[in-house]
């Protein structure tokens, strides 16, 4: 998986973070997280969720925009 | 409401003694046909929100699902839909298949209240939920078998636990504890989001942590008594305890321990996740498909650290499907949404008679009241706006008379032919409403709807030279009606 399907950050941006295993101790998938925009996926997901062609435009994540913040820290009123 | 209580059937009462956990439900519930057991291999998407769907469509006898073999997660088990139909609910309370939802909505309103809770403590080392102990290198991916429920969900959420959470500024006070439901999206291993507002009795804890810089410690129970679910999902006052208004619904004692952090839990949960607020941290997360059918979008909301996590022997994980409705969702809050709204109007106004707050947590309601002068149903209907849940929720609201069941939408819909002048709405501009409502102009707040659908008392003359056909009914008719059903199901209920 070289980019994050949701927001397109390369490699570097991305932890694997488990590897499922059948009984035989054998890889089915793995679950990836993108530390830019906090997607998470399994490689075995429908492609309509984890290709970012192929999943619609509407729920594309730009890391850099200002999303609204729930509950401000007190501190930084 | 203590005029409305009545003592627990014998049926009731054996029920509330048996059912002392999510176990001794799914046990209750396969026996009388409403669990199953999806044994085939299945992929974590989309098969396991495919199934929940299909499964969901029967509001009314839709059973729970267990799966038993996910891909990947050999030895895993999870459920979904304990809450998902009425039958299910009935069987909770002691009631056969086939009660309808206005006798569920009469019985949990008689057995509502906090005064008499039932709750037995337990030593930690006893309580079940303490059967297995995890202290350091959390994988929440590798014990729960999780998922994404719907398709462009921002991650995988845990969606029906409850979590328990003290008032940082007095911890000691038992009625402040919070037990509620949030969902929660798994962000690393051992780290995930809870998302609350300040509205809810969590978020004030969140905050008021945040204020005082100190720690905020919570438990996260999951796989719980089916009563626990329920009211965690009530809003309840502040200072009134979810556990104490369970164990008097099931009129039999929950059993609590103490967590590790020092929450009150159920002793015979499947796990506890304690966990505490990483102060000032704000994580990207969402979007969720939510309760009103619609995704509520991308937000960056408090994040939490695990720090222990306890659970029995081969733990089951329940969750929910949640979405475009009729879900899971929608039964297991609806008629503890309409039962506080009821005693809340019936203070006031002993004419009401039913209040049907099932349909998207009360965004549209459905009352029946006993109308005393032309336009009284309407004053109802403002208080009714007035009323906590009201005020926040209660969008479209449609006021019908004591000769309809607000739960049969076919009567509802009678009474809309045959009782509404175009001219006997009112729209109330500009009010406040849930944030998450995607018909609002602006996100909390919109408009109000209601529709006057009782019928014309004097002075109004409209309507006076018509008179309404008696069909019989009653208690005989509704008795007959159970027989006709059962001679058809050739002779099983």
């Amino acid at each position: 998986m070289s980019t994050c399907p949701r927001c397109q950050s390369t490699e570097d941006k991305i932890r694997a973070e488990h590897k499922g295993l059948n009984a035989q101790g054998e890889l089915v998938w793995t679950i990836f997280h993108c530390n830019a925009c906090e997607f998470t996926w399994r490689d075995s997901e429908p492609a309509s969720t984890i290709d970012y062609n192929k999943r619609e435009a509407f729920f594309r994540v730009d890391p850099e925009k200002p999303y609204p913040v729930i509950m401000p820290p007190a501190q930084y009123k | 409401m203590s005029t409305d209580k009545k003592p627990l059937s014998a049926t009731a009462r054996a029920v509330g003694e048996r059912i002392g956990s999510l176990r001794d439900f799914l046990e209750f519930l396969e026996e009388n046909g409403q669990c199953i057991t999806w044994t085939d291999e299945i992929m974590p998407e989309p098969d396991v929100r495919n199934i929940a769907v299909a499964a969901g469509r029967d509001s009314m006898n839709g059973p729970a699902v267990i799966f038993n073999n996910i891909a990947g997660y050999p030895g895993k088990k999870l459920v979904l839909g304990v809450h998902g139909s009425f039958t299910n609910l009935a069987l909770l309370l002691g009631h056969p298949k086939g009660t309808t939802i206005k006798e569920l909505f009469y019985d949990i309103i008689s057995r509502w209240g906090d005064d008499k809770p039932l709750l037995d403590f337990i030593e930690p080392e006893a309580a079940p939920v303490n059967e297995n102990r995890i202290t350091d290198n959390f994988n929440l991916y590798d014990l729960l078998p999780l998922y994404r429920i719907n398709e462009y969900d921002g991650g995988f959420y845990i969606g029906k636990a409850n979590v328990v959470s003290r008032d940082p500024r007095d911890p000691d006070n038992f009625g402040k504890q919070n037990v509620g439901i949030y969902r929660i999206q798994v962000q690393a291993p051992g780290e995930f989001t809870l998302l609350s507002i300040p509205a809810h009795d969590m978020g004030r804890h969140i905050m008021a942590a945040e204020q005082e810089n100190v720690p905020l410690k919570i438990s996260v129970m999951l796989g719980n008594h089916p009563a626990m679910c329920m009211f965690a999902a009530t809003p309840v006052g502040y200072e009134e305890s979810e556990f104490a208004y369970a164990s008097q619904m099931m009129g039999s004692p929950l059993r609590l321990t103490k967590s590790g952090n020092g929450m009150d839990i159920l002793a015979d949960s499947e796990m506890i996740i304690e966990a505490e607020l990483m102060n000032g941290v704000r994580t990207l997360e969402g979007p969720f498909g939510e309760f009103p059918g619609s995704y509520s979008g991308v937000r960056k909301i408090p994040r939490f650290k695990v720090t222990a996590i306890s659970h029995r022997n081969d733990p089951i994980f329940e969750n929910i499907y949640i979405g475009r409705g009729w879900t899971e969702h929608d039964t297991l809050i609806g008629l503890n949404t309409s039962a506080p709204i009821y005693a809340q109007l019936k203070k006031d106004f002993p004419e009401v008679v039913a209040v049907n707050a099932l349909y998207q947590h009360g965004l549209t309601g459905v009352i029946s009241v006993k109308n005393r002068f032309a336009g009284f149903a309407k004053s109802v209907a403002m208080r009714a706006l007035g009323t906590p849940h009201g005020t926040m929720y209660l969008k479209n609201l449609i006021m019908v008379d004591d000769d309809v069941d607000p739960f049969d939408l076919n009567e509802v819909m009678w009474a809309l032919s045959t009782r509404t002048r175009a001219d006997d709405t009112i729209v109330i501009p500009n009010m406040p409403l849930i944030p998450i409502d995607p018909a609002a102009e602006v996100a909390g707040k919109g408009h109000r709807l209601i529709i006057d659908a009782t019928s014309f008392m004097p002075p109004d003359k409209l309507g006076s030279d018509s008179k309404i056909v008696t069909p019989p009914a009653g208690s005989e008719i509704d008795e007959i009606a159970k027989v006709i059903q059962l001679l058809q199901n050739g002779g099983q209920s």
